[in-house]
């Protein structure tokens, strides 16, 4: 297919999704409009910040092996930029889907206490200061990165590398905000200290398989010709680490809230996983876990890259539906899913994709300016 | 076998990187003159491709263990606490699969672990084998350090020259010849005596230091964890209750399951009670327990009013095959229990209220045992 056929089909599907969208807002109500804004929200922040972590990990930990892949992770978390809009928009979900933001929940003595932080502007203030912080990693990793192409200078990655603690400081607090505020704070009376960490885990694992499969793209038309079955690997293998970490704290989350059985926090799980929302969550521990897990066993499946191309597409997917699941239970049961959804599928999509490719046009596909690019490219298992 | 192969077991070649041996392997694999083996001081990935060796069946059997580690541990757990024996903890059904899930990862990551270690070990690498050739050449000391040997080792026609000029062509630093060490079988007869000794010299000392610590040195109590636990004790002082008590009165007002009170002023009063249990076999059996545990001391194994104690004490209990209490209603029996009568206490504290009317089924029973009818009898 040709890069203008590909861009038409994809301008003409966000168009069409773009429809869909508003027709959503005055078809199926405001509920559900925001529901799915803040789910696709949730999404595209929480890749974002995936990827963002894998670049600032690098950084971190002086890693060699993720240098020639790294310009890809910095790509996506410069949809951070574009996602301020769109976070800021979900601000118009407060009253209509929370709750907790409501006049009226200000007599609810459980959340007597809380009134002041979940009161609109308080939160709003959360929302916008946080979509605000997580463009200075933004600035100083990724922007830096780029200018190095061009200048050379090692000292952006010694600078790197000095402020990446930082940045992980601003990462664990920007989606531990996510968490607290677009999920728990859907349901107020509800509290999990861990659900800061189930996000993390979802992004993560999130951002890790749109790498692999910007990795697979660029590969398929020979732009990344360095990188080899190791680097692959290494990918698939941390795909498959997190794939575990993920099953684990969520199961961790539901067995102590199962065994300790206390009223204000089972009743949440009683909205998400009785009657109607059971398959969907049966369906997400096997999408999330059982199926990626098994397919990634095999040594040799985590470096082959058609593995791992249905592998990410599976994870990707499996990310929207646990953010379906953590969100669409406040609109009560059945799960919603018709054409509303499908609609907001294709609009961000669509526009993520856009976005990406001319995002990946321009400049290089490796980190050129990096001291240790050679010492990655040599990288061996 | 030429004679050759029998002096020498391998030519050993050292290279100076990782890569060096990676670079060096197709060449020397190319010749064909024997067996390959590297040597390295840590693992280094794609070697043993590089080797032509088969695929390790490792990572298969660690999969097939930590599989039947997890469902052994689902059917153990589940037939543990639903099916042999079934207790209810913290409100939760006997088969909570929930419950089961923490046990069957850790039992799939022992299985898979000890597969994979000794599964390597003692089936792959086929140990315990001691004197391996390669551990008595000059080189180890490199190849445990900074050196990455490749190794031709005899197998069939081995030409030890021709090895040495393939290694030097593909550029060895060092080249060395081991001399031919034929490889004992690991489990002699002498092995295994000396391994049983061995363990039984250590069963033995590990005993007797344990009973020593035990009885000769009281100050270190071994495992004494579950006898001084924070707990309190039937008869005992605690220091946790204000009178110093381990053992408290019930709280005012407390009525215990069974031990409703009656509300009966006099066993008369009893008259309009019916009795709530059926007359079948096992309410009987339950009454005649009771009965011979409080009442046949006094009352007679017959309830006739003649017993151990009569002959011992000169009392006069009474007759309860009188015709007076067989035309009592149930309810006043039920009622002398409870109140008492004359010189019988209660024995309201005794026997819950199902006892009572129990033996007051077992009592018309024996009434009706010695008043027996023609009828009786057909």
């Amino acid at each position: 297919m040709s890069a203008e056929r590909s861009t038409k089909i994809l301008w003409s599907a966000t168009a069409l999704g773009g429809a869909g969208v508003a027709a959503t807002f005055f078809v199926s109500g405001a509920p559900r409009f925001w529901a799915n804004w803040v789910v696709w929200f949730l999404f595209l922040f929480t890749l974002a910040l995936g990827a963002l972590f894998l670049v600032a990990l690098e950084h971190l930990v002086s890693a060699r092996w993720s240098v020639p892949l790294r310009r890809i992770p910095e790509r996506m978390a410069s949809l951070l930029l574009p996602l301020c809009a769109v976070g800021a928009c979900a601000l118009g979900a407060l009253p209509a889907l929370y709750r907790g933001t409501r006049p009226a929940a200000a007599h609810d003595p459980l959340l007597a206490g809380k009134a002041f932080w979940l009161s609109v502007p308080f939160f709003s203030a959360r929302v916008l200061f946080c979509l605000a912080l997580g463009l200075v990693p933004l600035v100083v990793l990724v922007r830096g990165s780029l200018r190095q192409d061009v200048d050379r200078d090692p000292r952006f990655t010694v600078r790197a590398r000095r402020f990446a603690p930082v940045c992980m400081a601003i990462f664990a607090l920007l989606v531990t905000q996510a968490a607290f505020d677009w999920i728990s704070g859907l349901d107020p009376g509800w509290y999990s200290d861990v659900i800061g960490v189930y996000l993390f885990a979802g992004s993560f694992l999130s951002g890790l398989a749109a790498t692999v499969l910007a990795v697979i793209y660029l590969k398929g038309r020979g732009r990344l010709p360095a990188i080899r079955f190791d680097h692959t690997y290494n990918l698939g293998a941390f795909l498959f680490g997190f794939i575990v970490f993920w099953a684990y704290i969520a199961f961790a989350q539901y067995m102590l809230m199962w065994y300790a059985n206390l009223p204000e926090e089972v009743v949440w799980y009683q909205a998400h996983i009785d009657g109607a929302w059971l398959p969907v969550a049966l369906l997400l521990g096997l999408v999330h876990f059982f199926v990626p897990f098994f397919a990634l066993v095999p040594r040799d499946a985590k470096g082959d890259l058609k593995r791992l191309r249905w592998v990410a597409l599976v994870v990707l997917a499996a990310h929207w539906l646990d953010l379906y699941w953590l969100v669409f239970p406040e609109l009560g049961r059945p799960p919603l899913f018709s054409w509303p959804e499908l609609s907001f599928a294709l609009f961000f999509v669509g526009a993520t994709l856009l976005w990406m490719r001319n995002a990946m046009e321009k400049g290089e596909d490796m980190p050129v300016g990096d001291p240790f690019l050679k010492e990655g490219l040599e990288f061996r298992l | 076998m030429t004679e050759s192969a029998t002096e020498s077991f391998a030519v050993l070649g050292l290279f100076p990187s990782a890569d060096a041996l990676m670079e060096a392997i197709p060449k020397v694999r190319a010749s064909s003159l024997g067996r390959l083996e590297a040597y390295t001081p840590y693992p280094v990935h794609g070697v043993d491709q590089a080797l032509g060796q088969r695929r390790s069946p490792l990572g298969g059997m660690v999969f097939i263990m930590g599989v039947l580690g997890a469902v052994a541990a689902l059917l153990f757990q589940w037939w543990v606490s639903a099916v042999d024996y079934p207790l209810v903890t913290g409100g939760k059904a006997p088969s909570s699969w929930q419950a089961f899930v923490p046990i069957m990862f850790e039992v799939m990551v022992l299985f898979a672990t000890f597969t994979a270690g000794l599964g390597m070990l003692l089936l792959l690498n086929r140990l315990p084998f001691f004197g391996h050739p390669v551990l008595g050449s000059k080189a180890i000391r490199g190849i445990t350090r900074d050196r990455f040997a490749l190794a031709v080792e005899a197998e069939g026609e081995f030409d030890p020259a021709a090895a040495r000029a393939a290694l030097e062509a593909a550029g060895a630093l060092e080249i060395e010849i081991l001399p031919a060490h034929p490889r004992e079988p690991a489990f002699t007869a002498e092995y295994i005596q000396r391994s049983a000794a061995g363990i039984f010299v250590a069963c033995v000392v590990s005993g007797l230091l344990m009973y020593s610590m035990v009885k000769l040195m009281p100050a270190l109590p071994p495992m004494s964890h579950m006898l001084e636990q924070p707990r309190l004790d039937p008869q005992k002082p605690s220091a946790f209750f204000k009178d110093g008590h381990g053992m408290q009165l019930p709280v005012a007002g407390t009525v215990a399951r069974g031990f409703l009170p009656s509300g009966l002023a006099a066993p008369e009063d009893g008259a309009r009670l019916v009795n709530p249990l059926p007359m079948t076999s096992a309410v009987l059996a339950r009454g005649r327990t009771e009965y011979q545990i409080r009442c046949t001391v006094c009352h007679g194994a017959l309830g006739d009013g003649v017993s151990t104690l009569t002959a011992a004490y000169g009392a006069k209990p009474a007759n309860l095959l009188a015709p007076a209490v067989r035309a009592d209603p149930d309810g006043v029996i039920y009622g002398t229990i409870v109140l008492g009568k004359n010189a019988m206490p209660s024995y309201a504290a005794d026997l819950p209220e199902d006892a009572r009317w129990a033996v007051v089924h077992y009592v018309r029973a024996l009434q009706r045992a010695q008043n027996a009818k023609d009828e009786d009898l057909k």
